[in-house]
């Protein structure tokens, strides 16, 4: 604790009528205590004595440490430390001479203080003074910098936090090149082949990129918007990849309307096209079911694809999807992956339902 | 009779090739239509061909795989759909390439080029497959994800969940499992803590006890016991991990 004298403090002390009240009154109440040891200890005085001394001593010192904090404010360790001191070796004084007065003028004076018992008081009560106030100092210090820590791991969170959104913000936006690129090959393609068809995936390719380009606005979408742009998905990889690819879509009706927030199902979905589907040579299925219970939506996207290994480790966006849930939802909201028998794997999300 | 294949994954984008060298090249005889990569290699083969467009992405085999294998016998023409390391590849070397969708003025150069080829020699340019070589390892060779354990797989009654090493926390074995810590609960595989220590990738995970093997971004510090062990202390978890002396080392630069 060498930089005790250089770090500045902020005691935070309210001067306000109220505390001044309530301080004085705990002084009182310790008084009080105070003349009760001494009469039980010592059965040279009678109890008021003791009581109009301890009040005297408590009274006088209390209002010395406010009235001086008052005035000069201290804003380092070590003058507060010396403005406290001062102010006790001040108030010790004061009261023991009102006190004395007290008495003198009550009658009640007793035996005389001798001038040795003064200042042995006097020096006990700034060495038990100091010692409080060291104590009282290392507290307050120790408190301030847990909060200050407690303050920088918040704030810390926060900055990661804002982040990880903006991250998905960008990806929410970002069409992949191979894919769009492949997309228009095939529309090429169609249009001498199969005018119609090319014509489809055309207005699939623009139902696809325009709900993607839109959403970089944070906006609420609904399970509906959602599972429109992944049929329009599904539709183009379909034309692609032909008979390897199939899927079916179970959306009930008290479901569709019920809002989800963008790039979680979607990412599920390309996921299971591109590293479940794509690379396996005979294709295969995905189904979406959608289903609520108690306050939750449940959305399982099954595949038969090659499933997740070591040698397919399924790309980030999994990854994505369970921070995104984590950090929307924190602990009530859930992202499972299973493997699907006897083949591929069923990843499903859980999401509260906010009415 | 000049006999070449067309090898693509997605069935239009292979007629619409065919159709194009139909119109630009009528003389050429496409053998075979393949729809993923070991058809392509089974074809070349069965049908001698002397040219072979390939898709790069195909299931199965990739058609830089299938390239490496048969560029001895055949000339390649890979058509791709966007891949900024081939197309720059290729740019510097003497593979030719197109970029779908493909169109057919720039066919004809390609078609052109082979022509070439062919009457100068029949077998491709040396070193074709040198280069080949060097462009896979280069687009399949990324060095951190070589075969390191991504997925986890744990038992959850009847059925067998998939949890990504990214989520875990720690291992921790037993005399016979290993116990899986995630922030949403822990699981036990069969996996010993040594496999586990050769599969993972070093660079995210260390061992730092016999028996234990950590995730490094989820370590909030590390002191010194008066035994000389170190006692490690995780994120958002209460207890904490003995460090043996051994795998102190590993801190010293935290």
């Amino acid at each position: 604790m060498n930089d005790s004298s250089g770090s500045s403090v902020d005691l935070n002390y309210q001067f306000t009528f109220k505390k001044v009240m309530r301080d004085l009154l705990i002084v009182c109440v310790l008084g009080i205590l105070i003349a009760l040891l001494l009469r039980l200890a010592d059965e040279g005085r009678d109890f008021l004595s003791y009581l109009i001394m301890s009040q005297a001593f408590g009274l006088a010192t209390c209002l010395m440490m406010i009235f001086s904090l008052w005035l000069f404010k201290p804003r380092q360790w070590m003058s507060l430390f010396a403005v406290i001191l001062a102010a006790v070796g001040c108030g010790v004084l004061i009261g023991m001479q009102t006190g004395r007065w007290i008495l003198e003028s009550l009658h009640l004076s007793g035996p005389a203080w001798p001038a040795k018992e003064i200042v042995r008081t006097v020096l006990l009560a700034l060495f038990l003074c100091a010692a409080g106030t060291y104590f009282f100092i290392t507290r307050k210090r120790l408190r301030l910098r847990g909060e200050s820590l407690e303050k920088e791991r918040i704030r810390r969170a926060e900055v990661e936090k804002e982040a990880l959104e903006a991250k998905f913000r960008i990806l929410q936006a970002q069409i992949e090149p191979h894919f769009l690129f492949n997309t228009l090959s095939n529309v090429v393609s169609l249009i001498d082949t199969d005018p119609a068809r090319g014509k489809a995936m055309l207005l699939d390719l623009t139902r696809y990129l325009r709900t993607s380009l839109a959403r970089t606005m944070p906006d609420k979408t609904t399970l509906n918007q959602e599972m429109q742009m992944i049929s329009a998905y599904l539709n183009i990889q379909k034309i692609r990849m032909g008979e390897r690819l199939s899927f079916s879509f179970d959306i009930p009706e008290d479901t569709g309307q019920l809002p989800l927030p963008p790039m979680l199902l979607q990412p599920l979905v390309e996921n299971a096209v591109k590293h479940g589907l794509e690379p396996k040579i005979d294709g295969g299925k995905i189904d979406i079911r959608a289903s609520r219970d108690r306050g939750m939506l449940k959305i399982d996207v099954t595949d038969t694809g090659l499933g997740l290994s070591s040698f397919n480790p399924g790309g980030v966006g999994l990854q994505n999807v369970r921070e995104r849930i984590e950090l929307l939802y924190g602990d009530q909201g859930r992202f499972t992956l299973l493997e699907n028998a006897p083949t591929g794997i069923q990843a499903t999300i859980e999401v509260p339902i906010h009415d | 009779m000049i006999k070449a294949i067309v090898a693509d994954d997605e069935k239009e984008l292979r007629s619409y090739l065919k159709t194009l060298l139909a119109e630009v090249w009528p003389e050429l005889e496409i053998a075979g239509e393949a729809a993923n990569g070991s058809e392509a290699l089974e074809m070349v083969d069965t049908h001698a061909a002397q040219i072979a467009f390939l898709d790069i992405k195909m299931p199965g085999l990739s058609g830089l795989e299938v390239a490496g294998k048969i560029a001895k016998a055949c000339h390649v023409v890979f058509v791709t759909a966007y891949d900024d390391y081939a197309v720059e590849a290729f740019e510097r070397e003497a593979v030719d390439y197109l970029v779908k969708p493909v169109t057919k003025k720039r066919l004809l150069q390609t078609v052109g080029r082979l022509k070439n080829r062919l009457q100068t020699s029949l077998t491709p340019p040396p070193g074709t497959s040198e280069i080949l070589a060097e462009i896979l390892a280069r687009l399949e060779g990324k060095p951190d994800a070589a075969g390191r354990l991504q997925w986890i797989r744990t038992q959850h009654k009847d059925s067998v969940r998939l949890i990504s090493v990214d989520d875990v926390d720690y291992f921790h074995s037993d005399e016979k499992y290993t116990l899986v810590v995630t922030p949403a609960g822990e699981s036990l595989i069969k996996k010993s803590i040594k496999e586990l220590a050769c599969e993972l990738d070093p660079q995210k995970f260390w061992q730092i006890h016999r028996a234990t093997i950590v995730n490094v971004s989820r370590i909030e510090n590390i002191v010194r016991s008066l035994t000389g062990r170190g006692i490690l202390k995780l994120k958002n978890r209460k207890e904490t991990l003995p460090v043996s002396r051994q795998y102190l080392h590993l801190f010293k630069q935290m």
